[in-house]
């Protein structure tokens, strides 16, 4: 099943003379259950492709389609409340809000979506403990290393049942060893549940961890790389 | 969970919040205990200027306020008299007459008031006795050779020469055109040199009847209330009852000492403007800073799936809630400070003169609107101002704020 599926999408910042294109003509499918990474230099439109497809930006032209709805002219609260439930982000850093403790924030989200009390409390520990942070649920997020608080950001955006996760540099602020860790979670949450990932990367030894490559430059794919 | 996060929100930033709450306490206290004293202390004005001698409801024969003439008398005194007995808000009434004079002495001549009151019933209305400087109130029945006793101004003593017991002529114009005169002898001096009433005669009402040959009749009923505050309703009433007359409150008796007062009062307001100007900065500078330095965050909670009007909610619902705290810590403040002046007050070194009336003891005032009408602005205010950072927050694009560090 197809879960995402852009056509011809382009974004551009600026006008006249300082008009850059941040994305150009990208089109691309990803199926259900992918573990995607998009890589490329610094500029070459990483970030600006993710927000497009989170929702969280709208094209210039072209398309998108999330498991089977079309979000480019989504707007407002429509809009908020197909992120909330259709999409998980996680982004470099500062992912959490840092008044809630870590239980807290995972639950949060559950309740925006209006789940009951008792499930969210069973999910959020059920979920702690797949992240690997059982028995750190009651700490704020500036009592919590990088990689313990990017977890905790893994299970906040994986608890709302998204079609897909969304991260922008998730490993970039954390130690390489830390970072191949908070990949292993990511991929073992793909393997076990078919959650759904696209992330980019600098990180060599994160990227060769992904199933399938792509390639940015200038804001238009290189190359797209299954493996 | 909003009014949580709200919460900590406020805790976060303890030292800044602590500031903001402190000035909105503190504003507060301030605009309580001001309107306190100012509803106090005119309040205070009011009762001495109208205790004096104007009272708190007057009933006239048809525009005898606007233009007193000797034969614009009200006659139906039993009605009337009946009628102010049975409410219970009036404390007392009394009867009056007002005729202008001349009034000769051995060394010299004045104009003056005469004034007839019942001596029984004045004393239930205004504070006429308790004005005399020497001499005593229509004592014993009958002067010195007979002559009706006179009360005089300390003005007209000075001016015509008088001291207790000396003898002086008034001569005026009866009301069926006569001319009318007599001699009165000096029972007491009243007031001040400069005070109001410098220049009158205070007549026992039967002999200024007598004197103007107007029968049984009287210009004027003043009365005293309870409650001050209830003059218009009052009158109102009266009103109702006594069809064939005017009845006025004092605000109307005396439109002139009110209006300039009101608008008097309207001046205080100034300082109070200035003083929430003050702290509304205060408020604005806090939300701004905290909505400003909170961009990302904000975008993170938009990203993952926060509505604006939510976001919206959440920073307004802070500063209510700050807001609500320091009022509360106000009240707790304010109440006692409040308590005190409007029991004790101070007495001040020097009397005070306030639009002619002298007073002394300065005291506030303690009603639910001195306590929540502060509340309510202050309360309403921060909220407005919470709104402009709320809504730039909400508008704020995602992507945008995700990029801002
Ligand atoms: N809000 C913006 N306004 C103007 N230009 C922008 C904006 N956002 C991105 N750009 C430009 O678009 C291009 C792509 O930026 P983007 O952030 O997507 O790159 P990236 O691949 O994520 O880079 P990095 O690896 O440094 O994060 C860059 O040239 C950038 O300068
Ligand atoms: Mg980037």
């Amino acid at each position: 099943m197809k879960v995402i599926e852009t056509s011809n999408l382009s974004k551009h910042f600026g006008l006249g003379e300082t008009r850059v294109s941040a994305v150009k003509n990208v089109s691309f499918e990803i199926e259900e259950g992918e573990f995607t990474a998009i890589i490329g230099p610094s500029g070459s439109g990483k970030t600006t492709l993710l927000h497009l497809i989170g929702g969280l930006d709208s094209p210039d032209e072209g398309d998108i389609t999330l498991s089977g709805e079309k979000i480019a002219h989504m707007k407002g609260n429509q809009l908020s409340d197909f992120r909330r439930d259709h999409i998980g982000f996680i982004f470099q850093a500062y992912n959490l809000i840092p008044v809630l403790s870590a239980a807290e924030n995972i639950e949060y989200i559950m309740m925006l979506q209006g789940i009951k009390k008792p499930e969210r409390r069973r999910k959020v520990e059920e979920i702690l403990e797949t992240v690997g942070l059982t028995g750190l649920g009651d700490r704020r997020p500036a009592m919590l290393s990088g990689g313990q608080q990017q977890r905790v950001a893994v299970a906040r955006a994986m608890v709302s049942k998204p079609d897909i996760i969304l991260a922008d540099e998730p490993t970039a602020n954390l130690d390489s060893k830390t970072g191949m860790k908070l990949l292993e979670v990511m991929k073992e949450l793909n393997r076990e549940f078919k959650l759904t990932f696209v992330f980019s990367t600098h990180d060599e030894k994160i990227m060769n961890m992904a199933t399938r490559l792509i390639h940015l430059r200038d804001g238009s794919i290189e190359r797209d790389e299954q493996k | 969970m909003l009014i949580k996060i709200a919460f900590r929100n406020i805790l976060r930033q303890r030292r800044r919040s602590l500031l903001t709450g402190l000035s909105i306490s503190g504003g507060y206290f301030l605009f309580a205990l001001t309107l306190s004293l100012i509803e106090g202390s005119y309040n205070n004005m009011i009762r001495i200027f109208t205790e004096s001698h104007v009272g708190h409801v007057q009933i006239h024969l048809d525009d005898y306020l606007t233009r007193p003439k000797i034969y614009k008398s009200i006659s139906d005194k039993d009605e009337i008299e009946t009628i102010l007995s049975a409410d219970n808000r009036i404390i007392g009434f009394a009867p009056r007459i007002y005729s202008p004079a001349l009034s000769f002495s051995e060394e010299d001549t004045a104009m003056v008031q005469l004034i007839g009151v019942d001596a029984k019933k004045e004393t239930t209305v205004s504070r006429l006795r308790e004005k005399i400087v020497t001499g005593s109130f229509f004592s014993s029945q009958g002067g010195e050779n007979d002559r009706t006793q006179a009360m005089v101004g300390k003005g007209l003593a000075i001016k015509l020469g008088l001291d207790i017991n000396d003898e002086f002529i008034v001569i005026g114009q009866g009301a069926d055109g006569s001319i009318a005169n007599d001699v009165f002898v000096v029972s007491a001096i009243i007031g001040k040199k400069s005070s109001g009433e410098r220049m009158n005669v205070y007549l026992p009402l039967q002999a200024l009847q007598e004197f103007l040959s107007m029968e049984l009749s009287v210009h004027e009923y003043s009365m005293l209330l309870e409650d001050v505050a209830d003059s218009r309703s009052v009158a109102k009433d009266l009103q109702k009852k006594l069809p064939e007359l005017v009845v006025s409150p004092w605000q109307e008796v005396e439109e002139m000492f009110y209006k300039s007062m009101e608008a008097d009062k309207q001046g205080n307001w100034v300082f109070l403007v200035l003083l929430m100007i003050i702290v509304f900065i205060g408020v604005l500078n806090t939300v701004l800073m905290s909505v400003l330095e909170r961009t990302r965050e904000f975008g993170v909670l938009r990203a993952i799936g926060y509505r604006s009007g939510t976001l919206v909610n959440l920073i307004f619902m802070e500063t209510v809630l700050l807001s609500m705290m320091s009022l509360i810590l106000g009240v707790i403040i304010a109440l006692p400070s409040i308590m005190w002046f409007s029991d004790t007050g101070f007495m001040m070194p020097e009397p005070m003169d306030m639009g002619g009336i002298e007073f002394q003891h300065f005291k506030g005032e303690l009603t639910a609107q001195i306590l929540f009408l502060p509340m309510g602005i202050i309360l309403l205010f921060a909220a407005l101002i919470s709104l402009f950072p709320a809504i730039r927050a909400a508008r704020l694009d995602p992507a945008d704020a995700l990029g801002k560090f």
